[in-house]
């Protein structure tokens, strides 16, 4: 129920006292509100008159808004330091983002890091707004009423203080033959509601095959097993929440008889008598209480464990160790036996890589799929880390990764669809430069080609793009990349991953007539299978299932019969048309 | 008020159920009102028990009564309430299920075969979800709001039997916690939870969009400004939240407030009321104790009204979907083979934009033709695709199969027309269900005879489970090309004389590529094909080349015609064979 890191959050050892004090407090109101109340029935009930009843009313009406007062003053005291709490929490969960980068996305997926940064932290709030409260609550306010209860009458308190114990035993043994179960249904739940979701998806090939309308009873037949199902689950969950009432109830109930034959007895009078009856709800209210709330606890929980994991992952280090650095025709990147292997995967996904790439050179990185052309491109743009330090070397300075900060200054990387914002068309060509102005930003557009383009939008660069918003072809996506380099003429390392495989062919041909001015002067390592490519590039990496089995100029390799030329002939193997 | 009116106007999502559930909603209103009321009868009698018993009566049969009732109310209450929850969530469910299967039917007649967008999905997503909202909408806002109105329409009338007076005055206070608190609840939080959400939804996108843009973040060194885009919107969502916080928090003391004056009341009333014997005095104690089980369930109220503003957009939402359904075109049925389909002088664009997506295009297929359509996207190569399916209708101009204007062969559509496209669906089951999905009259020889005809035989064959291997999810065991491969052997069970290839090749690799079309134009030999196709890879299997570019045919030939008469087509060529520099 609890996780222990919690006490460690900062701060929270005194707001914890500060929230005990306020509840011991208000234990004390519950019980002058029970006595004050007693007292002006049992007045009444003598049969004197309405003004003796004056002083214990007014009495109880002050301790019962005192008392809920009080919890207004716990959450109003306890809310400000949680929320403090849990907005930083979410600040380094960003942190972190940026931090780690697109490895931990991939970890975790795009869909889950951004519920867990919104939904997330706001469980987080709930959880830590409940659990200190309720759990101080359920530590003082039964015990208090008890201990009052025992100085009136000890064998009403011994059956309270007994049946406390046998309620949450029950409410233990339920409670886990319902977990165990209801985990299970919950996996279902989601199951199911994925199922759904997938099946509106997959509608389109149903309509294919011309099942789409006989589905619909697969739909409904579906969820209704699945209610059959959640109702069995959900009759021994709730169970235990009966279990909880029953008790509660019924001890209510039992103390009530035990009083009536007490004071038939004379062994005790109406005061002590009511009094003791009215606490006893508020005996088990905290309790009860805790049960209500025992889902929302459970969920924060979870998402705090989330959170505190993800907030824990190491970072990489060493990202400060290339101290500057400006791309020249003589600079010299060098990969010695370097290797890559994927956490979670016991095999590496890159061995030996080896290669030396001076100055502007234009690299080609071919090779089937799988065979580890995108994880190298990676490696390169520092996304990634290598198994081992110190294999590879900028100008002969030896670096644990190139996850250097200034390495990635100076380095442009474009996949195969690079992202778009969801901003204007301005501020995703201005990206790396926010600043630049609109001349350099139309001159960039204009070298990307896409000055007729624009023309066409209706507010020029100032459109809005990206999801949601205007749909921006394959073509045009990779045109404002290109913008985007052209922009920052001080990026000298071009990374692109297979940019042109989904376009269209002529879309294609139009496209790299304006990508191939941008690479001059630049070091381009380029990861692709579309083969005209390579006759652009100087040199040309073969990568085969994690290994580097060629490297040369392009007429070295096609001299001979290796690798690339098998490649080749595989790859490009068009039929003649003449 | 008017909001509630206006939501439920054109309803057919919420209402209908009610009155198709009508008894079993009853049920669960009358058990949620028996919890509270047995709740409250357990106090009323105890005090009552007690009051009676200090008067020490000279034997037990006076207070044997309430004693029995002692034990039968408090096992009554938690017993009512168990069979509530049950019955209340079986309810619910059973509505669910209903909800999917509408939902679906109302998403199923708008679907279209061809290349679903990615924001399609996230409607389906927002849509499921709806539905999970409008379930919660019944938990959390109707059933605790009518159980809350039950029992404040019993405590008035239990107390106007004896005096009308005091159940008026009760009435205005504990009005205040059941109506007043709601609709205050309602209007102040309506507001702030709508803006809440748009603040949300705008955060939302920023972070999506920080995420999925991580890499160019990360690269552009931006760190500053990364922080900066979701200051903002945190800031005002916390705002907005404490807001509402310290408004629920003070509204429940105020419910207390006045629940504090109505038990003052009713003890000034029973010690009015009741004190003229000693044995009437006895009742002073029940009265007294009687309404503090009842906060508890009136607490729920407010809380339940202030909910309602996120469930009426989800009511109007699936609403909106419902009752925007397209007309349906009388059917006719074809017989006989198909032996040409025709688009002629065909003109389209779609209703709510004037640009024209097709412009007067014809186009004859013959039986048995295989003909490859290229072109930028956004030229209108789906859309024609759309048109020949009959998903669309032409602006102008007609689309016929055998002089039949397609519209009118929707309910054959699954015999004529077979559809391979990019990311085929493959459904949470076996390999072998999901190839029989093809035609489920298919014998299991049949199946396999359609996987060994798609050369996935040996890799069947291979898996452990052989034909019973499930496909996870979305086929994820599988890759790109055994996926298309799969979905191959769909269509060759299939059987339908056309068939559309909707860039099927595009997120493959060249090798796997080649080897997949040489394999589908092998198995569809015999049939007509409509292939869209990216570049030129394969196409010397067809017999006739297309380039739709801005709405209209501006190549045409057979692809040998093209190579040898057309530089532009020559130019093309060699660069998809690497040839070009």
């Amino acid at each position: 129920m609890i996780d222990r890191r919690l006490f460690k959050i900062p701060g929270i050892m005194p707001r914890i006292v500060m929230i005990a004090f306020l509840t011991l407090i208000q234990a004390v109101m519950i019980v002058i509100q029970a006595r004050a109340l007693a007292i002006a029935v049992v007045q009444l009930w003598r049969l004197k008159p309405l003004t003796t009843i004056v002083t214990p009313t007014l009495v109880f009406a002050v301790s019962f808004l005192a008392r809920h007062l009080l919890t207004v003053a716990q959450n109003r005291a306890f809310y400000p330091f949680v929320e403090k709490t849990s907005g930083k929490m979410r600040e380094r969960l960003m942190t972190k983002l940026f931090r780690l980068g697109p490895s931990l996305v991939e970890r975790t997926g795009t869909g889950n890091m951004v519920t867990m940064a919104l939904e997330g932290i706001d469980k987080v709030q709930t959880y830590l707004m409940l659990i200190v409260i309720k759990i101080m609550d359920m530590g003082i306010t039964p015990w208090v009423i008890l201990l009052y209860i025992a100085f009136m009458q000890w064998k009403e308190a011994v059956f309270l203080l007994l049946i406390y114990p046998v309620i949450i035993l029950f409410m233990i043994i339920l409670g886990l033959a319902a977990k165990s179960k209801a985990d299970r249904q919950y996996a279902g739940y989601q199951r199911l509601s994925n199922n759904f979701v997938d099946t509106l998806r997959g509608l389109g090939t149903l309509k294919q095959l011309g099942l789409s309308k006989r589905y619909a009873g697969n739909v409904y037949s579906v969820s209704e097993d699945y209610r059959k199902e959640t109702m069995a689950t959900l009759r021994i969950a709730m169970t235990s929440t009966f279990a909880l009432d029953f008790f509660t109830t019924l001890s209510v109930a039992v103390v009530a008889v035990f009083l009536g034959f007490d004071l038939l007895a004379g062994k005790i009078m109406l005061l002590p008598a009511l009094t003791i009856l009215t606490l006893a709800p508020d005996y088990f209210l905290p309790v009860r209480n805790f049960a209500n709330d025992y889902h929302a606890t459970l969920n924060g929980k979870n998402a705090l464990k989330a959170v505190l994991d993800v907030l824990e992952t190491p970072e990489t280090n060493n990202r400060k160790v290339l101290k500057q650095l400006t791309w020249h025709a003589d600079s010299e990147i060098k990969f010695n036996d370097v290797a890559f292997t994927y956490e979670d995967v016991k095999t590496p996904t890159l061995t030996h890589i080896s290669f030396a790439i001076h100055g502007f050179q234009k690299v080609g990185i071919i090779g089937a799929s799988g065979s580890g052309k995108s994880t190298l491109i990676n490696l390169i743009g520092g996304f990634l880390t290598p198994d081992q330090t110190g294999h590879i070397s900028l100008n002969g300075q030896q670096l644990p990764h190139l996850s250097q900060e200034v390495w990635q200054r100076n380095s442009l990387y474009i996949p195969q669809s690079p992202y778009l914002f969801h901003a204007t068309l301005r501020e995703n060509v201005s990206f790396y430069k926010p600043n630049a102005d609109e001349a350099t930003v139309k001159a960039a557009c204009d070298k990307a080609g896409l000055t007729d383009w624009i023309a066409e939008l209706p507010q020029g660069l100032a459109t809005m793009i990206g999801e949601g918003s205007r749909g921006v072809s394959g073509g045009q996506a990779q045109r404002i990349a290109l913008a985007r380099a052209f922009l920052d003429d001080s990026r000298k390392i071009l990374l692109f991953d297979e940019p042109t495989a989904h376009l269209d062919i002529e879309t294609e041909a139009a496209l790299k007539q304006d990508m191939l001015p941008l690479m001059a002067n630049r070091l381009v390592f380029f990861a692709t299978h579309r083969l005209h490519w390579i006759n652009q590039m100087d040199y040309v990496l073969v990568m085969d299932h994690g290994r580097l089995v060629e490297q040369g100029t392009p007429t070295e390799l096609a001299s001979h019969d290796g690798p690339y030329t098998k490649l080749r002939a595989e790859m490009g193997g068009l039929h003649a048309l003449n | 008020m008017h909001s509630i009116r206006q939501t439920f106007a054109h309803d057919t999502w919420v209402m209908p159920y009610l009155r198709k559930y009508k008894w079993l909603l009853m049920l669960v209103l009358f058990l949620g009102t028996m919890t509270f009321l047995s709740a409250a009868a357990l106090m009323f009698n105890s005090g009552y028990l007690i009051s009676e018993a200090a008067r020490r009566p000279d034997s037990i049969i006076y207070i044997y009564v309430p004693v029995v009732l002692a034990r039968a109310f408090g096992i009554a209450r938690p017993v009512f309430r168990y069979s509530e929850r049950l019955t209340s969530h079986n309810w619910v469910l059973r509505i669910v299920s209903d909800f999917r299967k509408k939902l679906y039917q109302a998403v199923e007649v708008k679907a279209s075969a061809i290349k679903q967008t990615h924001q399609t999905g996230d409607i389906l997503s927002i849509l499921a979800n709806d539905i999970d909202h409008i379930e919660n909408l019944y938990l959390r806002t109707v059933f605790p709001i009518v159980i809350g109105w039950l029992l404040y329409l019993f405590i008035i009338i239990g107390i106007g039997v004896f005096s009308w007076p005091t159940a008026l005055l009760m009435a205005l206070l504990l009005g205040v916690i059941v109506v007043v608190m709601p609709l205050l609840s309602v209007a102040v939080n309506g507001a702030r939870e709508f803006k809440q959400k748009q603040i949300q939804s705008q955060f939302y996108t920023n972070l999506t969009d920080e995420v999925l843009g991580l890499t160019d973040w990360v690269i552009s060194g931006r760190y500053a400004d990364f922080m900066a885009l979701q200051k903002k919107p945190i800031k005002r969502i916390a705002t907005l939240r404490r807001q509402d916080h310290y408004f629920q928090w003070w509204r429940g003391f105020a419910v207390q407030g006045c629940f504090l004056l109505a038990v003052v009341t009713l003890l000034v009333w029973s010690g009015t009321a009741f004190t003229a014997t000693k044995g009437m005095a006895n009742w002073v104690a029940a009265f007294a104790l009687a309404l503090f089980p009842i906060i508890e369930p009136f607490l729920e109220i407010s809380q339940g009204a202030s909910e309602w503003p996120v469930y009426r957009q989800s009511i109007e939402r699936v609403n909106a979907l419902s009752n925007d359904q397209p007309k349906q075109t009388p059917q006719s049925t074809l017989t006989g083979p198909v032996t040409e389909i025709n688009v002629d002088h065909v003109t389209f664009s779609y209703p709510d934009d004037d640009r024209l997506i097709l412009k007067n295009v014809s186009l004859k297929i013959k039986q048995g033709e295989k003909i490859a359509l290229l072109g930028p996207s956004g030229a209108g190569k789906s859309t024609l695709l759309k048109l020949l399916l009959g998903d669309q209708t032409p602006t102008k101009g007609t689309v016929t199969i055998n002089g039949t204007p397609i519209n009118e062969l929707q309910q054959q559509r699954a015999q004529l027309f077979g559809v391979l496209d990019q990311q085929p669906y493959l459904f949470n089951t076996t390999v072998m269900n999901n190839v029989r999905l093809g035609n489920l009259q298919a014998t299991d020889e049949q199946v396999k005879t359609a996987i060994e005809a798609v050369e996935l035989k040996p890799l069947i064959d291979s898996l452990p489970a052989g034909y019973e291997t499930e496909v996870q999810e979305s086929g994820t065991r599988f890759s790109g090309g055994e996926r298309q491969r799969l979905s191959l052997a769909r269509i060759l069970l299939q059987d339908a004389p056309i068939i559309i290839l909707d860039e099927p090749t595009v997120s493959l690799d060249p090798i796997t590529e080649r080897h997949l079309l040489d394999t589908v134009f092998k198995v569809l030999h015999d049939k007509t094909i409509i292939w869209v196709t990216h570049h030129l890879a394969g196409v010397d299997h067809v017999d006739q080349v297309r380039f739709l570019e801005n709405g209209v045919f501006d190549l045409q030939g057979t692809p040998q015609a093209l190579y040898r008469d057309e530089p532009r087509f020559r130019k093309l060529y060699a660069l998809d064979a690497g040839r070009n520099d």
